[in-house]
């Protein structure tokens, strides 16, 4: 499931002796947003804050109408108490919700009017349940979560089950479930019959269980069904011993959350990467066939956490971002690197840019720290394993054999894009042509323009002449490369539509749809390229450079271009003005730093909008 | 899901309508037979209907691909030879320029409509009430012709923006005869030369909101 792996809002620190909301963080918790300065946000509709693509995975049926009209402030939110927002997995389960301060439970539960009090068996905690969901509220803070199983989980111990009660292969009937006609069942009800729709677990119609012959057997949905709950039950009270009764939280077992969260800033967040990463369905096929080789990679990302601050300032808002790693996964990184920008990427960024970004990597360094490191791991797993052995021996003959230094110098790593704003390209198009006489139409081919983003990608490389052959040898090929002296073109190269450029010049490779820059400036724009002090800004920067000027970017960007969940990280920009610039720090065996700044001119009167935007877009990029 | 198919097409071709090009050609034989053909450009534009396509979704809905496109204008053609009264039925696509071309002969203009609507309804997976009306009708050397209310309904719930891209589209319908044109009730329409062709011409946006604009009775001599 993909619950919340970032998030929202909350108060300001002064905490004094009263119960504080961080310390019903779970232990679990992979990612945390917390926002300090909740006062930011008390003008803040919830109707607008649930419509957050991040909110929308947060029990919906909390806020079926019982928040028209109100704001945070009418939450009974204790404004003095930080909120945070979390989502958590471990092997078997997933955690999601948040933490907050309680000032006024009247007001609370007016919110929250689905939940409905139930006994507990815990001192001091008071239990609120709505279906699946939970608040638990200690003292002044409570917890709102959803404990929920993992589904590899149910379906191993339903297939178990089913099997062993000797029942078939519960999908052998699945042809005909994808292959018949749909039929539409319209079901009516009477006027009297008072529905509500289950917007937090919505059912396809065709996923309802099949009734079986015989009543009192369950069918394989029923049985799953009950496989849930018990799991769910088993890990509801797991979760609540854990948080409530041996006081575990992530605040106790993670100092680097407790020191961020000591950080006089806006708002903070954490990110555990080697939990997520234990996550990942890509490993679990490692994780069940190979448990020693999946503990020996794990192990590679332990102590890798992203750690970060908001800071909202005059003319500015900035995030501050902390990468921590081991030292194995650390000595990769500081070899991947160490290598010098290549300053010829400037001679083709034009001043006028809409948005760039440059990226310097040592590809062969890293390729070779990475050997190293994995080898190791491999070597002691391929005692057990055949699969492993035969894995290593293709690596390492794939190492001896394959010539490093011409895949490595023709890629090295380092690249460059520039964004040149949206121009009208030529095309061609058909039209009908129509006899006056007859009405009778003919086709015809005629020149015709449309809106296209101009961008330019570059890469170094230090064997321009591998490319040059390439690009000779396809030239003569195919009829749509063709040799222009300084450039290449591809016809209709760009979306089958438009003509796209290579320049192969300055130990750089080059792909652009920017006709003026391939035709006129194969060299580089000279004097009309990014100036010094930019330039200058840009050598200074880590791995990562990337700037934009929001207003002349964003705006221009046709969405149909771009996918829903694209255009939904592209929103956090759009009717904004200002620059957003992003660089990095130097990488060191166990950190690395990135910085996110958003420059507006004037005052900016809606920043907690903004922050919530940028979360949102979070949000979009990991869930 | 196949039911989704056609709507998945519908906010496709929106997606792209900033330059749709439209044309209904309907060619009436003296004893009612005929020839009718439709044909869809989108040529003018081949960048947002090649991004389009890279899409998996599109509003919600998912982008067909070029394979999907072309088994559903196969299966539409299969069926539409299966269609009693309907013949020599052919499509043409063009990936390249994205135009796509639908030609059949009927028998009579019923049995036309009968074709049409049901090879709609089949692919909507209901029945769309609009289709039960009568568009087509040829009696005593005169023509009845309307399109059906079933753009408007499927279209008045577009964002604005999308409504403003159909304004710029296309929409043209042609009906041919054997005979010379009598008359026309719709002032909008024009006459070809050889009198024996009408025109009418409009933009999807204005036709979504007065599906009337392209109703038309045309009445052509008589000749023994």
């Amino acid at each position: 499931m993909k619950f919340l792996n970032t998030l929202l809002f909350c108060g300001f620190a002064f905490v004094g002796t009263a119960q504080i909301s961080e310390s019903l963080v779970p232990k679990d918790a992979v990612s945390v947003f917390t926002i300090n300065n909740i006062n930011l946000f008390q003008k803040i509709s919830l109707d607008e804050l649930i419509s957050y693509e991040f909110m929308e995975e947060i029990q919906q049926e909390l806020f079926d109408g019982s928040t028209a009209g109100k704001t945070i402030k009418d939450t009974g939110f204790d404004f003095n108490q930080k909120f945070n927002v979390f989502f958590g997995s471990g092997d078997d389960f997933e955690i999601s919700g948040f933490t907050f301060g309680v000032e006024n439970k009247e007001l609370l539960f007016e919110v929250f009017d689905d939940f409905e009090k139930v006994e507990s068996d815990y001192p001091g905690i008071e239990f609120y349940t709505s279906y699946f969901n939970q608040i638990a509220i200690k003292g002044t803070s409570g917890i709102l979560y959803r404990v929920t199983p993992n589904d590899r989980l149910i379906n191993e111990t339903t297939d178990s089950i089913w099997y062993a009660n000797g029942n078939e292969y519960p999908w052998f009937n699945d042809y005909n479930y994808y292959f018949e006609e749909e039929i539409e069942a319209v079901e009516q009800f009477p006027d009297e019959m008072e529905t509500e729709n289950n917007t937090s677990n919505p059912i396809e119609n065709d996923e309802l269980p099949i009734a079986d012959e015989n009543p009192i057997e369950k069918n394989y949905y029923e049985c799953r069904d009950s496989v849930e709950v018990v799991f769910q039950q088993k890990f509801l009270k797991q979760f609540n011993d854990e948080l409530f009764l041996q006081g575990d939280n992530l605040l106790t077992s993670d100092q680097r959350f407790a020191d961020q969260l000591k950080k006089n800033v806006e708002g903070n967040f954490y990110i555990d990467n080697s939990k997520i990463m234990r996550r990942n369905y890509d490993f679990n096929y490692m994780r069940t066939i190979y448990p020693s080789l999946y503990n020996d990679v794990t192990q590679l990302y332990s102590s890798s956490v992203i750690v970060g601050d908001l800071v909202i300032n005059d003319n500015s808002i900035e995030m501050h971002m902390d990468t921590k790693y081991g030292d194995q996964l650390g000595s990769i990184y500081e070899k991947l690197t160490d290598t010098k920008f290549d300053k010829n990427f400037f001679k083709y960024i034009h001043q006028d840019n809409k948005g760039f970004f440059t990226y310097k990597v040592n590809l062969r360094a890293a390729y070779e720290q990475a050997y190293d490191v994995i080898l190791p791991i491999l070597e002691r797993e391929s005692e057990n394993s055949t699969d492993i052995s035969m894995s290593l021996l293709t690596m390492e003959f794939m190492d001896e054999f394959l010539n490093k230094d011409a895949i490595f110098d023709t890629y090295k790593g380092g690249m460059f894009g520039s964004f040149n704003g949206i121009q009208k390209v030529k095309t061609k198009k058909v039209i009908f042509e129509y006899d006056e006489d007859t009405f009778e139409y003919t086709e015809e081919i005629v020149e015709a323009e449309e809106d296209m983003p101009i961008f330019t990608l570059g890469f170094s490389t230090d064997r321009s002449d591998l490319l040059e052959r390439f690009v000779n040898r396809i030239t003569k090929i195919s009829s749509s490369w063709k040799q222009e002296g300084n450039y290449i073109s591809i016809e209709n190269g760009m979306l089958n539509a438009a003509p796209l450029f290579l320049i192969v010049k300055n130990g750089l490779f080059i792909v652009t749809n920017d006709s003026d820059l391939a035709m006129n400036h194969s060299n580089g724009y000279g004097g009309n390229s990014i100036d010094k002090k930019t330039q200058k800004t840009v050598l200074k920067s880590g791995v990562l450079y990337a700037y934009s000027d929001l207003g002349k970017a964003m705006e221009g960007l046709p969405r149909n271009l771009f996918s829903e969940r694209e255009n939904n990280i592209i929103d956090v920009t759009r009717g904004k003005t200002g620059s957003l610039e992003f660089s990095s720090t130097q990488t060191s065996t166990n950190n690395t730093s990135f910085n996110l700044t958003y420059n507006f001119e004037g005052e900016y009167d809606a920043s907690s909008t903004y922050i919530l935007d940028l979360i949102n877009s979070l949000y979009v990029i990991t869930k | 899901m196949k039911s989704n198919f056609l709507l998945a097409v519908i906010v496709f071709l929106i997606g792209c309508s900033g330059c749709i090009e439209i044309v209904d050609d309907l060619s009436l034989k003296q004893d009612g037979s005929g020839t009718f053909k439709y044909s869809i450009n989108l040529s003018s534009s081949k960048v947002k209907v090649n991004s389009l396509l890279a899409l998996d979704s599109l509003d919600g809905k998912k982008v067909p691909s070029i394979e999907e496109i072309e088994t559903k204008m196969n299966e539409v053609v299969a069926q539409l030879k299966t269609m009693e009264g309907i013949s020599n039925v052919h499509a043409e696509t063009n990936f390249n320029d994205f135009i796509f071309k639908l030609e059949c002969d009927f028998e009579s203009v019923s049995h036309l409509q009968q074709a049409i609507k049901t090879v709609v309804n089949y692919e909507a997976k209901t029945t769309i009430p609009e289709l039960s009306n009568h568009w087509l009708e040829f009696e005593d050397n005169t023509l009845v012709r309307s399109i059906p209310r079933i753009t408007l309904q499927k279209t008045k719930d577009l964002k604005k923006e999308d409504s403003e891209l159909l304004k710029t589209g296309v929409y043209t319908s042609i009906t041919r005869f054997e005979n010379e044109v009598a008359s026309f009730t719709n002032l909008t329409a024009k006459k070809s030369k050889n009198n024996k062709a009408v025109m009418l011409r409009t933009d999807p946006y204005s036709l979504t909101q007065n599906p009337s604009l392209l109703d038309n009775t045309i009445s052509i001599v008589n000749t023994p």
